[in-house]
């Protein structure tokens, strides 16, 4: 496989060439946008994100959790106070509550991590500086006997650069 | 082709934001980040305030370092007021520390279009009010290297904190909602960090910054869960803003003390906590969007916007102290309605109405949008509003305690300099955090604000011909 | 008595404060206080086991009534005093002053040795070298010596014999026994009309209690006596006599009166001969003051109550007149046998030695007649007042020796000291009732032994005298007993076994020598008539009934006690009617500056309903002075040898001395006049806060001091509490009485109860320490409370409370030093407090009476504890039996239990009171040997309470468990209600209703305070019972 980056520096240009890239099928792509923007969205059209699977059963365990604490803990040194019942869930809920919202806002940030693949050791190709400034990057790897196609397209569109890596 | 982008001169930059246009003075991205990572150099006026801040903290330091010696007693607690300044001090930052959760998540939820500009400030500032915030707990205790006591935690003693005791909801409470917002804020700072990488030049910063930025690349992959998980966090951060100072305010309304004990508590100090949080992020931001030349940015809209906020929170809390006292009336309570009495025309008449004033009356000025739109006035108006929400915690604190059920114990309040100078030393701890913050950090969201501002095109025809093609949505702030 | 030597005794102490130590003490003390080396008897003295308290029973020095007492003691040191159950005078109770005895034997300005003067210096000699001083100048002196004048603190017993004895023997005429305190008018005229000084009095019989200013109730007479029996008859309720107070100043007995007739200072006798029918009531009226009408109505009570019990304490100068008066209402009204028994005389007062002939001998000095003079015990350059000039009389004795064991104001003009034992160190014996002998002996060996080789090492004043009379040829042969104690065993009948097998229950029967009775002066001394004197309002002196005579002021547990009337502590104030501090634009703290021709004195303004409108009162006790310089006052207490000039480091320049503006007059009995003159009153722009701890002195209407009418008592209604907002039905019994404390709702307190919870350790019913069968609870009767507060002390000296008034304990850099700063901050630390409650007379007028009500107030034990589940870390929660406990070393100091606790009876420690090496420490060496070990020394920044005498309870039950036995009904009590004159308060197991308190519980009298916040407390008040005048309703709460 080898690799054929391109840059944009007007997002319409960026959005018809990966629209082409797509109609030709030519390898898989990677769009890099200094902010999110649907027209690429539409354009690649990846399905939703899965960190919601996660968001949903972390934070289910973390109410259990959350109410076992306390519950466990008086049970365990069981004192009473003000006449209180040793093991009393309504005030439990609080805690409940605020476990659940910790583990549940942990897991899903760990969970984006997992699947946006960082933290990365190396930018490894296909990145250049601009992408977070200014321009739209097209990133297209295939086989290399349609590496040409694939930087013609970028072209043809108005890339500013076209390089190959790899 | 694509307008060239040279900003206008200053005086020529028309600055009236339209439904469509958010930024009119911002042409394209090259020129957020170059204005806005632009705010990052240091200047001697930073350095005189952080000195300034860092003088501060060393006075609290100092003065509390002398009163772990001497024993509370050099602060200037005259029991029956077994809570005083720190106390006070406490909630006055944990309530300052809602705005920033607040204008990120619950208005990012209800696509509010002005936080953009103003919520990576207000995130920090929470952040750093939260660690203010959480250091008075620990500070007031008669023995505070046994703080350790309240976590639960294995231990071979095999004790076990009292979950029944709002004092343990408050660790728990406050301690996820520090990490929460930390987590949040950085989330949504890793891309601003990913631009300042590629766009630094010295290796060892450049070095620190790709540290920081976990090797993100902007990739659509990227983005496509950064934005989900983004919601989701702001999802679970809206409820725990609500939860956190309801659970400081039953601190109070679980107690018998009356002046404390009410349902009402809850709502009461969520929108006490907002209004307070709003009125830090004028005094913040109002000097900043000066000083970094970013009028632009946060434009006048954005400050209407949150005034209006500012006015309502401000009705909802004024509306909370009628009630109190239409509670107490009709109660048929001795206890509540002396106290209530004492309160308001007795003892401490001159604080009541310092907060009265100040959080009541003087809010209400905002109905007139000539004031709304007015910078001056609001920077004004917010200092009277954190005055306001600090005597409102004074109020219900010492007068409570100073006249309760026993008349025998019956007694009044006095601070001491020690209260006063770990009360000076906290705020020099949260503007020492703040400015290192803006100065190594972009004080807005760079890529969030590209967001809105509009994309260079090959086929330069007018905007909305784009909106009309949906290509882009003008008020376009979320991801989706 | 153990053997303990100074040095591993202390050591062993703090071994024990370590072990008794279950809590934070550890944590503190052992790490700021070195525990030194922990050494363990190798022969166990006798009678002492280790941790093992061992009791003495003994006699009370500190005022002439001389009650029996019992001093617990821990390894040689005493810890507590506690009234002798056996003793005829006092019946087991022990009023404040008396159990504060312990700090004058601990007391860390006591002399280490004895000191001589050279050249105005004092320097500390040793006892060898004292004893040949004294020698030397007794015989350098003897030509003077016919005109020698020897002062010592009256007492009764076989030491007045002892002293005159060996006074004559060297040619010196009899001893001085001066109590400045008695009355003497009283005295005179109980030996006029009854025959003796001091007849019994009994409350219980009368009909009809009339005290024209005898404040029996503040130290006026046998204190603890006459309080136990009027608090009897109190406790009769409905059939109680009422009780009538008549003068210009409201005293605390003035405030137990069910009604006050106040009349201008120096008109008791145109009221008294009123009253005896001997002049007429108008008359009585114009002269003082007083409605005609009210005074007609007294004279017709009078006549109806027979019999009544009418005292005279008048200290004006017609107080003998109004005594003698007072006498004859009682012999018309066939009191005498009844309510006054001569025939069970009081002889503590017997032999007193008068004022005026006090003050003929300060001339004869003056004169330069006296060529050596002696004192002990007493303190004449303090209390007699500045115009009596006694230090310019004093300076011009030649030869002045002091017995004193305190640095006070005389002995500092002396030449040589010679420190006497305490009474605790020392043997003696007393016949407070004719015909009974209370022995006194010693409770532990001298805190300062001579360390002399030749000389025993307990050395008091008699001791010393028996080695100067052998150094003399002429009088060695007279002595043949080797110190005092081998004297008093040859006087005693039955001799040493006898005295051994009497010593326990601490009396024997039997008489002592008579004591000469002083002749009745003829012509009374100079007196100035205070009609004469210049001024707009009578000036009333009075003998603060904590302080006496001033030898109190050097007791701080004293000196924290706030004054029962005035709540008022480490101050000296003025008291002045509100109607007339209104006139005069004077708040409550404002500095007056009080004007007479013989003095002035600033003292802040205190507006006191309770005195005359034309009249102002200064309590007389503080203001205690030093002459020479004070030694470098070191807060930390390093050096425990500086001597403290000026009555000591808690008195020194603390207040003002009333006397300074009071001239010298002795009345016709020839005892001082304190009622002596007008002064004027002007105020000054200084302000102080005043240190009490009073809040407001109004209840709101919310029902803490309840009262009844005697009328109504028996009505259904007066079963119930006064309607208070949410008043809750007596839901309190189930709580009281549910079987484990844990209970409000009853689903956890029964045993059966399904929750898991207390299915667990200790809270199972059938669990081994069976602590869930019982309720410990208390009930405080307010009919009985007098508002006296020996409570409080007994309650400091048994859970080692600290003091927290002293100047030096301010404490913080910024904070000002002044003597009960911390008191102003509301920081007192006593655990049970007793509140002062007005009721009625809302606007202060002169005129309207007013009552008051006392109520005890001390941690409530709550069923349903508010404080427990607001602390973060169970540092208090619900013990089994009902207790609320207070865990120190898990406290970290949040404070939030003290916010939550409707009754505000959580004491915090701001300042570390019990460390050592802290200026705010409140037990300075030797003060720190009084701790009790049973309980902790707190730590800085923990919160305290009272415990219940946990210890007390802890201790019974191991005793049970020791014995196999059950614990008995009523077996053992706590400090407070063991203390109480007034047995106002009961405690035990409400649980199980064979005992006392579980009876009370259920009286119809019976409330909760704040009922309606269903608190469950464990503490129930018994109502106070009025007697209104012919039964008309009283002001109510």
């Amino acid at each position: 496989m080898q690799g054929v980056l391109g840059a944009f520096h007007e997002i319409d240009s960026a959005v018809h060439a990966v629209e082409d890239l797509k109609k030709q099928k030519i390898g898989d792509i990677t769009v890099y946008t200094p902010t999110p923007r649907h027209e690429f969205e539409h354009a690649l059209g990846h399905g939703p994100s899965k960190v919601r699977v996660f968001t949903l059963i972390f934070g289910l365990a973390g109410v259990t959790f959350g109410y076992w604490i306390p519950i466990w803990m008086s049970d365990y040194w069981p004192l009473v106070v003000g006449g209180k019942p040793i093991a009393s869930w309504v005030p439990f809920t609080i805690l409940g509550f605020e476990v659940m919202v910790l583990i549940g806002g942990l897991a899903t940030v760990f969970a984006m991590f997992g699947f946006a693949g960082i933290p990365r050791l190396t930018m490894t190709v296909g990145y250049d500086a601009r992408f977070s400034g200014g321009h739209f990057g097209v990133w297209v790897e295939t086989d290399p006997d349609r590496v040409e196609d694939a930087m013609n397209i970028l072209k043809k569109h108005g890339a500013e650069e076209v390089r190959r890596e790899r | 082709m694509a307008t060239t982008a040279t900003p206008l001169p200053k005086d020529q930059r028309p600055n009236v934001p339209s439904a469509l246009v958010r930024f009119p003075a911002v042409k394209d991205y090259e020129q957020v980040d170059r204005e806005i990572a632009g705010t990052l150099g240091p200047s001697l006026g930073w350095f005189a305030a952080l000195g300034i801040a860092i003088l501060c903290l060393l006075i609290g330091a100092t003065t509390w370092t002398y009163q772990i010696h001497e024993g509370l007693g050099a602060a200037g607690y005259q029991p029956p007021v077994m809570w005083g300044v720190y106390i006070i001090t406490f909630v006055f930052w944990v309530g300052i520390g809602h705005a920033g959760t607040l204008i990120s998540a619950i208005l990012y939820l209800f696509r509010a279009g002005f936080r953009t500009s103003i919520y990576r400030l207000s995130e920090a500032m929470t952040v750093f009010a939260v660690m203010t915030a959480g250091l008075f707990p620990i500070l007031h205790l008669g023995r505070p290297w046994k703080f350790f006591y309240l976590i639960p935690y294995p231990n071979w003693r095999l004790i076990w904190p009292n979950p029944k005791s709002p004092l343990v909801w408050d660790v728990f409470a406050i301690l996820t909602y520090l990490t929460i917002s930390s987590t949040f804020l950085y989330i949504g700072l890793i891309p601003d960090i990913a631009i300042l990488r590629d766009r630094e030049k010295n290796p060892i910063r450049k070095a620190i910054l790709s540290q920081l930025a976990l090797g993100w690349r902007n990739s659509d992959r990227e983005w496509r869960h950064f934005t989900r998980a983004y919601l989701f966090l702001a999802a679970f951060a809206t409820p725990l803003v609500l939860s956190v100072h309801s659970v400081v305010s039953f601190d109070f309304a679980m107690a018998l003390t009356p002046g404390w004990h009410a349902t009402i508590f809850p709502p009461y100090f969520v929108a006490g906590a907002i209004f307070s949080g709003i009125g830090m992020v004028f005094t913040i931001a109002i000097p900043l969007r000066k000083a970094f030349k970013l009028e632009h940015y946060i434009t006048l809209n954005d400050l209407d916007a949150a005034a209006k906020l500012c006015l309502f929170t401000s009705c909802v809390v004024g509306l909370a102290y009628l009630t109190e006292f239409q509670v107490a009336w009709m109660s048929g309570n001795r206890f509540e309605q002396d106290y209530f009495w004492n309160r308001v025309f007795g003892q401490w008449a001159w604080a009541a109405w310092i907060m009265l004033i100040c959080n009541m009356v003087l809010p209400m000025s905002l109905w007139s949008q000539k004031l709304r739109r007015n910078p001056k006035w609001l920077f004004i108006l917010s200092l009277f509003i954190n005055l306001g929400m600090w005597f409102e915690r004074f109020v219900i604190v010492v007068p409570s305690l100073s006249h309760e059920f026993e008349p025998w114990q019956w007694g009044t309040y006095r601070p001491t300099w020690v209260d006063y100078g770990i009360l000076l030393g906290s705020f020099g701890w949260f503007f020492m955090w703040f400015l290192l913050f803006i100065k190594q950090l972009p004080v807005m969201a760079m890529s969030e604000i590209k967001e809105v501002v509009p994309a260079r095109m090959k086929h330069s025809h007018d905007r909305s011909m784009h909106v009309a093609e949906g290509i882009i949505h003008p008020d376009e702030t979320g991801a989706h | 008595m153990s053997q303990d030597t100074k040095q591993t005794g202390v050591k062993r102490r703090d071994f024990l404060k370590v072990l008794g130590a279950s809590s934070v003490a550890i944590a503190t003390t052992a790490c700021s206080e070195d525990a030194g080396h922990l050494i363990p008897y190798l022969v166990s003295p006798d009678q002492t086991v280790p941790g093992v308290s061992t009791y003495y029973s003994t006699t009370c020095r500190e005022c002439s009534a001389a009650c029996g007492i019992v001093a617990e003691t821990r390894d040689g040191r005493a810890i507590k005093l506690e009234g002798n159950p056996e003793h005829p005078l006092n019946r087991g109770a022990l009023c404040a002053r008396g159990q504060s005895a312990l700090q004058g034997l601990y007391n860390p300005d006591r002399l280490r040795s004895p000191m001589s003067k050279k050249g105005g210096v004092w320097t500390a000699i040793t006892w060898d070298a004292a004893i040949a001083q004294l020698s030397a100048g007794l015989a350098a002196n003897r030509p003077a010596a016919g005109g020698a004048v020897f002062i010592n603190q009256h007492e009764s017993g076989s030491f007045p014999h002892f002293l005159d004895a060996w006074l004559s023997g060297m040619g010196m005429p009899a001893h001085l026994s001066v109590d400045f305190e008695a009355d003497s008018a009283a005295i005179e005229a109980n030996r006029r009309s009854y025959g003796v000084s001091w007849p019994s009095l009994s409350f219980k019989d009368a009909k009809l209690i009339i005290s024209f200013g005898a404040d029996f109730l503040d130290g006026w007479g046998a204190n603890v006596p006459q309080q136990l029996d009027f608090a009897d008859a109190r406790a009769k309720l409905d059939g109680a006599p009422r009780f009538v107070y008549i003068g210009p100043r409201r005293s605390l007995t003035g405030l137990n009166a069910d009604e006050w007739i106040a009349c201008k200072p120096g008109s008791e006798l145109s009221i008294a001969n009123a009253l005896a029918g001997k002049g007429s009531v108008q008359q009585a009226g114009t002269d003082s003051g007083v409605d005609a009408a009210i005074l007609q109505r007294l004279v017709t009570e009078l006549g109806a109550a027979k019999p009544a019990l009418v005292l005279s304490g008048v200290n004006g100068e017609n107080a003998l007149d109004v005594a003698l008066a007072v006498a004859a209402i009682n012999q018309a009204s066939g009191a005498v046998g009844v309510t006054i028994k001569p025939a069970q005389p009081i002889t503590a007062f017997d032999g007193m030695a008068r004022t005026d002939q006090l003050l003929a001998a300060v001339e004869r000095m003056r004169a330069g007649q006296v060529g050596i003079a002696f004192v002990r015990g007493t303190n004449p350059a303090y209390y007699l007042p500045g115009a009596a000039k006694f230090a310019e009389a004093f300076a011009k004795v030649p030869f002045k020796v002091s017995f004193s064991s305190q640095p006070d104001e005389t002995t500092e003009m002396c030449d040589l000291v010679l420190p006497d034992l305490h009474s605790l160190e020392s043997w003696g014996d007393a016949e407070p009732l004719r015909g009974t002998i209370s022995l006194q002996q010693p409770v532990m060996d001298p805190v300062y032994p001579t360390n002399s080789t030749t000389l025993p090492a307990a050395l008091g004043t008699a001791d010393v005298l028996i080695q100067v009379a052998k150094k003399d040829a002429a009088l060695a042969a007279k002595y043949t007993a080797a110190d005092y104690r081998g004297w008093l065993i040859a006087g005693f009948s039955g001799g040493a076994q006898a005295l051994a097998a009497a010593l326990p229950k601490g009396i024997a029967t039997g008489t002592l020598a008579p004591r000469v009775v002083a002749a009745a002066p003829t012509a009374p001394a100079k007196t100035t008539s205070i009609a004469t004197t210049q001024g707009d309002f009578f000036l009333v002196t009075y003998a603060s009934s904590l302080l006496g005579d001033g030898r109190g002021a050097n007791k701080p547990w004293l000196q924290e006690l706030p004054d029962p009337v005035t709540k008022i502590c480490w101050s000296s104030w003025v008291e002045i009617h509100p109607e007339t501090a209104q006139r005069l634009g004077v708040d409550r703290g404002d500095i007056l500056e009080v004007k007479t021709a013989n003095g002035t004195v600033r003292a802040p303004a205190f507006p006191y309903l309770g005195i005359h409108k034309d009249a102002i009162a200064i309590p007389f006790g503080q203001g205690h002075k030093a002459s020479s310089k004070m030694a470098v006052f070191d807060p930390m207490h390093h050096d425990v040898n500086a001597v403290q000039w000026g009555y000591g480091r808690y008195a020194r320049d603390l207040g003002i001395n009333a006397l300074d503006l009071v001239p010298v007059g002795t009345h016709a009995a020839g005892g001082f006049i304190w009622t002596a003159t007008k002064a004027s009153v002007t105020k000054t722009a200084d302000h102080r806060v005043l240190p009490s701890t009073e809040g407001s002195a109004r209840q709101h209407g919310r029902g803490i001091a309840q009262a009844v009418d005697a009328a109504d008592l028996n009505k259904p209604a007066a079963g119930e509490s006064e309607s208070l907002p949410g008043d809750a039905s007596h839901a309190f019994l189930p709580g009281l009485r549910a079987p484990v404390a844990a209970d409000a709702q009853g689903e956890l307190g029964s045993p059966t109860s399904a929750d898991q919870g207390i299915k667990k350790g200790m809270y199972a019913p059938d669990d081994v320490r069976g602590m869930s069968k019982r309720r410990w609870a208390m009930t405080v009767d307010l009919a009985r409370c007098t508002g006296c507060s020996a409570c409080v002390t007994a309650c400091n000296a048994e859970n080692n409370i600290p003091t927290v008034g002293a100047f030096w304990q301010n404490a913080t850099i910024f904070a000002d030093a002044r003597p009960g700063f911390n008191i102003e901050r509301g920081r007192e630390m006593n655990w049970i407090r007793l509140e002062r409650y007005f009721e009625g007379n809302p606007d202060g007028k002169f005129g309207e009476d007013f009552e008051t009500r006392f109520v005890p107030m001390m941690c409530q034990h709550c069923g349903n504890a508010p404080c427990e589940p607001v602390c973060p870390v169970y540092a208090t929660y619900h013990a089994p039996d009902g207790l609320n406990v207070q865990v120190y070393n898990r406290c970290v100091g949040t404070r939030y239990c003290s916010n939550n606790c409707p009754y505000k009876v959580r004491y915090f420690n701001w300042f570390g009171y019990g460390e050592t090496d802290r200026k705010q420490y409140a037990f300075p060496a030797p003060l720190h040997m009084q701790l009790n070990p049973d309980v902790t020394v707190r730590g800085k920044g923990v919160m305290e309470k009272c415990s219940f005498c946990v210890q007390r309870i802890r201790e019974a039950e191991n005793r049970a468990a020791a014995e196999h036995r059950e614990l008995q009904p009523d077996e053992f009590t706590v400090a407070c209600a063991q203390g109480c004159p007034s047995r106002a308060i009961t405690f035990g197991d409400a649980a199980d209703a064979n005992w006392t308190v579980a009876q009370l519980a259920s009286d119809k009298r019976a409330y909760h305070v704040f009922e309606e916040l269903n608190t469950y407390t464990a503490v129930v008040y018994l109502k106070k019972v009025n007697h209104p005048a012919g039964g008309a309703a009283a002001p109510r709460a």
